[in-house]
């Protein structure tokens, strides 16, 4: 087959360029909220599918499934029998869970960052590649991305999975603190990552991570959590807020700000929303709402301060709206401030960075405060990087973080580290070729991904 | 240029005649041999002639960017195919596929095994292996054991002497407490081991060279982290103390300085130019930021020395010889002609002159009354005084003692003027007889056997006037009392101005 292709000179990196040579790798990066994937040497992903799920399960007396082609015309509809766990139906995509669809459940593959369950794994990434971006796996090398502590069992599973199912002709697994330095451009980094489930700080060092250093906490869950409770609990001045999902409301009516809203629910879904759903929606609306309202103030919290900042207003889907004020600033409060009351909080970011750098070398601190990554889809906060500039200088003077303004290259740092990583002439002698594979079997991987 | 038949006939729009002219024939040859550039009318072209290229170039069409050339202006696309390739790096036989250009070596792509192009950043840095009868001659070391050993080097390889990854990956047993410099210690202790007893084929030069490359002082590494930590887990108490601390000594040394700067000038004003404090260090202040107040200051100085009389320090630069100079230097300068005029110690701001012109240390004159008269005599002698011929040394110190000698005896003439004077007036007042007479010379004549100063020497003045010029050894301190005894004679020429004074004398005498 001869293929002729129209090069088209690609200025984004042209230093990158020099050092690259295409092999038409494929980069994928699983995180907990999203699954990108892309072709290596772009500089987005091309496909971003949500990592969550929504599956029917097989009823256990009849495993017949029962297809409604209409609702499932977007997302992939499979059997999917792998690992004795049996879904009468997986939906994926953008459709996948967003979608209404009576009994749907609701899954997520990953837990604090590591893949616990590898059953959806596989469809996930045949959505990615095969219903998406249209390409055969099995004439691309595929580089996939881990996070610092993840398990060798679990890699080789990974490995196991690109190799043995989707065919491909060579793998690699990368870290993606190591990525996440290496699209800020640096072989040495701190590397703050902050994600939707867990918030890490890895030190990098010549490309490679150092383990001892990592430190890592479920912090964004702590402040999806105490988001979610501040907005359905009552206060002074608004009383509680009902999450109803879009997808469960039939008619609204507009109010104005603060006033109990007028809506209708569908009662009809009400009966057959499942748990999961309902639970999967509205933390949604939560995070929705973090993302809007929630921002970090610049120099510490200050009653006075908050007081007088512009309050923003925020509109939920039942229609209530209101003006969100110093409670926008408490929330992003929680990654900095530790609360001796509740035990139960996780290590803030500055804990995070001085535990980190309190197990690496003396001589490496200067190094790698100087060199400060802040990644990851949870430090879009507003105003966050110019707090925790001003958190750090107070104990490391020689304090310089790298933020990229871009927030897609924020959020996907580590498929963008892939993707530079994986066009790399240099890089081709490492892959785990299929020969390698068959040859040395599962060690191969750690031998090889250092 | 006168216009040719055919230039009227283009310019009335005639046909073209056949049969041309006779003159015009001859010219539009010439003008056939020199084509007219393009761009350029042909008018414009018979008016200016060929002899303007510039303005012809000029004129010419603008040249836009080339256009790229795509596949559609005739030549096909460049080719690029899809194409699988080997990186000699690997081990494996695997197979990736790049993108190339199909026209530059359509079959090449078995000669590319060996040439991809980046399989040559894959370098290993060179390690070293030891054996087992090696480890039991010279390697063994309390807590290591060759399997320890063995890891370690082993580690070194895969992480091509990483140390921080080294240290961060390498589980040893727990109750070894081997820190990052203990790692690097024993490496490097068992690399110099190795070298030192085997075989090395190479000169003994490169030998240490590599020795020196692999030492490794740990306790001082350790004492270094030591420092370092230290130095990061200070309170912000301690550093304000720091911070404090510099400013306020920052602030004496200023004082200090100032102080100094003072002194200096004071003792400057007090006993002469020259006599800086030996102590003064040369010290710019720049690392410690002293103000720019400060060096204004001291820049302003340099001119006010300049303007103050320079003749002392002259004389002290030209009358301090070669001395001081230590016997080596005396010889290295005799040998390349070098003067030296400072004294050579070199830490003091007075004894260190920057580099000069020997014209600049010409002597001037003083303004004051008697310049005028100073300036005649030395006319009268046929010199100047501010100009030099040959501003050597010699003849700078000669000059300067000249006019010193002019001056002390223009003074001295002065005097004794005024003192011949006083003595007619008072003559007459004595002797109201022959005052007349006298007066009406003017200038009396001395009847008093002229007085030899007590020094001695030889009387020049054979009219006993005041141009006699006594060439005497009589030193200037000797002029109270050559005054107070009315001497006529002037005695104040230097020893080392002898063959100037000789020539003063003799000019006398001829003028005498």
């Amino acid at each position: 087959m001869e293929e002729v292709r129209y090069v088209l000179f690609d200025t984004n990196w042209p230093e990158i360029t020099r050092f690259a040579d295409e092999v038409s790798a494929l980069v994928i990066d699983i995180g907990a909220s999203s699954l990108r994937a892309g072709y290596a040497g772009d500089d987005t992903p091309k496909s971003i599918i949500p990592t969550t799920y929504g599956y029917i399960p097989t009823a256990p007396d009849s495993d017949a499934p029962m297809g409604d082609g209409a609702t499932t015309e977007e997302a992939s509809s499979s059997n999917n029998t792998v690992g004795g766990r049996k879904y009468a139906q997986i939906f994926l995509g953008q459709n996948g869970p967003s979608m209404w669809r009576p009994g749907m459940e609701i899954g997520n593959p990953l837990v604090d960052g590591l893949i616990q369950d590898f059953n959806p794994i596989s469809p996930l990434i045949k959505n990615a590649l095969e219903d998406i971006m249209r390409v055969n796996p099995s004439e691309h090398p595929v580089l996939v991305t881990e996070p610092t502590w993840n398990t060798p069992a679990n890699r080789e599973r990974m490995a196991e999975i690109m190799f043995e199912e989707f065919n491909v002709p060579a793998f690699y697994i990368a870290n993606t603190g190591v990525l996440n330095a290496f699209a800020s451009g640096k072989g040495s980094a701190l590397v703050i990552d902050i994600g939707q489930s867990m918030a890490s700080v890895t030190p990098v060092v010549d490309g490679f991570v150092l383990r001892k250093g990592l430190a890592y906490t479920p912090l964004p869950r702590f402040i999806h959590a105490i988001s979610r409770n501040l907005l359905v609990n009552p206060t002074a001045n608004r009383p509680g807020i009902e999450l109803w999902p879009h997808q469960l409301i039939a008619t609204k009516t507009p109010v104005d700000i603060g006033q109990q809203p007028i809506f209708t629910v569908r009662q009809d879904r009400i009966a057959q929303t499942t748990q999961s759903w309902r639970l999967w929606a509205e933390s949604k609306e939560v995070d929705e709402w973090i993302q809007t309202v929630a921002a970090v103030s610049d120099q510490g919290w200050n009653d006075q301060l908050m007081a007088r900042t512009m309050p923003k207003q925020y509109e939920f889907p039942s229609g209530y709206a209101s003006n969100f004020g110093a409670e926008r600033y408490q929330v992003g409060e929680h990654l900095f401030l530790t609360n001796n009351t509740n035990p139960n909080q996780p290590k803030t970011i500055p804990a995070l960075v001085t535990e980190s750098l309190r197990a690496c070398d003396p001589e490496l601190r200067q190094v790698l405060m100087g060199n400060i990554v802040l990644t990851g889809g949870g430090s879009l906060f507003h105003g966050l990087a110019e707090r925790l500039n001003a958190e750090m200088l107070r104990t490391f003077p020689h304090t310089k973080i790298h933020a990229p303004g871009n927030p897609i290259e924020r959020r996907y740092g580590g498929w963008l580290g892939g993707s530079i990583l994986a066009s790399l002439g240099t890089f081709h002698q490492l892959w785990i070729s299929k020969e390698e594979w068959e040859e040395h079997g599962k060690a191969i991987v750690g031998q090889r991904c250092k | 240029m006168a216009a040719s038949a055919a230039d009227i006939r283009s310019a009335l729009q005639l046909p073209e005649s056949s049969s041309a002219a006779g003159p015009s024939q001859p010219k539009r040859q010439g003008t056939t041999a020199t084509r007219k550039p393009e761009g350029i009318s042909r008018e414009l072209y018979s008016l200016i002639g060929p002899s303007q290229p510039l303005l012809a170039a000029q004129l010419a069409k603008p040249r836009f960017k080339q256009k790229p050339k795509f596949a559609s202006a005739g030549s096909s696309a460049t080719k690029w195919e899809l194409r699988p390739f080997h990186n000699s790096a690997r081990k494996d036989g695997l197979k990736l596929k790049h993108w190339a250009k199909a026209s530059e070596d359509p079959d090449a792509g078995e000669l590319q095994i060996s040439e991809y192009p980046f399989a040559k950043y894959n370098v290993e840095n060179p390690h070293h292996v030891f054996s087992q009868d090696e480890y039991t001659r010279y390697l063994e070391e309390t807590p290591w054991t060759k399997e320890l050993t063995d890891y370690l080097f082993e580690l070194y390889r895969e992480f091509d002497g990483r140390w921080y990854i080294i240290w961060d990956r390498a589980e040893f047993p727990p109750e070894c407490h081997f820190d990052i410099d203990d790692l690097k210690d024993r490496y490097y202790g068992v690399c110099r081991k190795l070298i030192r007893n085997r075989p090395w084929p190479h000169d003994e030069a490169s030998k240490a060279q590599l020795l020196n490359s692999l030492s490794f002082d740990k306790d001082r590494e350790k004492m270094r982290k030591r420092y370092l930590v230290n130095l990061e887990s200070r309170t912000p108490e301690q550093l304000a103390e720091e911070e404090a601390l510099y400013i306020e000594i920052r602030r004496l040394e200023q004082t200090e300085r100032r102080f100094k700067r003072e002194r200096e000038e004071l003792m400057r004003t007090l006993a002469g130019l020259d006599s800086g404090l030996p102590d003064m260090i040369e010290d710019d202040g720049a690392p410690l930021g002293i103000t720019p107040e400060v060096r204004g200051k001291k820049r302003k100085g340099v001119p006010g020395d300049a303007e103050s009389p320079v003749t002392p320090s002259a004389v002290s630069s030209i009358s301090s010889p070669v001395k001081k100079v230590a016997a080596r230097d005396a010889a290295y300068d005799a040998l390349h002609c070098i003067i030296r005029t400072g004294d050579g110690s070199g830490t003091t701001k007075a004894a260190h002159p920057p580099a000069f012109l020997r014209s600049a240390k010409i002597p001037w004159l003083k303004n004051n009354s008697i310049q005028g008269k100073i300036v005649q005599s030395f006319t009268e002698m046929g010199l100047s005084p501010s100009r030099l011929v040959m501003p050597t040394k010699e003849n700078v110190a000669q000059l300067e003692s000249l006019i010193e000698a002019v001056t002390a005896m223009v003074e001295t003439k002065k005097h004794l003027d005024k003192v011949e004077y006083d003595i007619q007036v008072l003559k007459k007042q004595l002797d109201p007889q022959s005052g007349d007479d006298s007066m009406g010379e003017g200038i009396i004549k001395t009847e008093d056997p002229m007085e030899v100063d007590d020094v001695g020497g030889e009387i020049d003045g054979n009219d006993g006037r005041a141009q006699s010029v006594l060439s005497g050894r009589t030193s200037m301190c000797s002029h109270d009392t050559l005054q107070t005894q009315r001497s006529m004679s002037i005695s104040s020429v230097d020893t080392n101005a002898t063959s100037l004074s000789t020539r003063v004398n003799t000019k006398r005498q001829k003028r005498g």
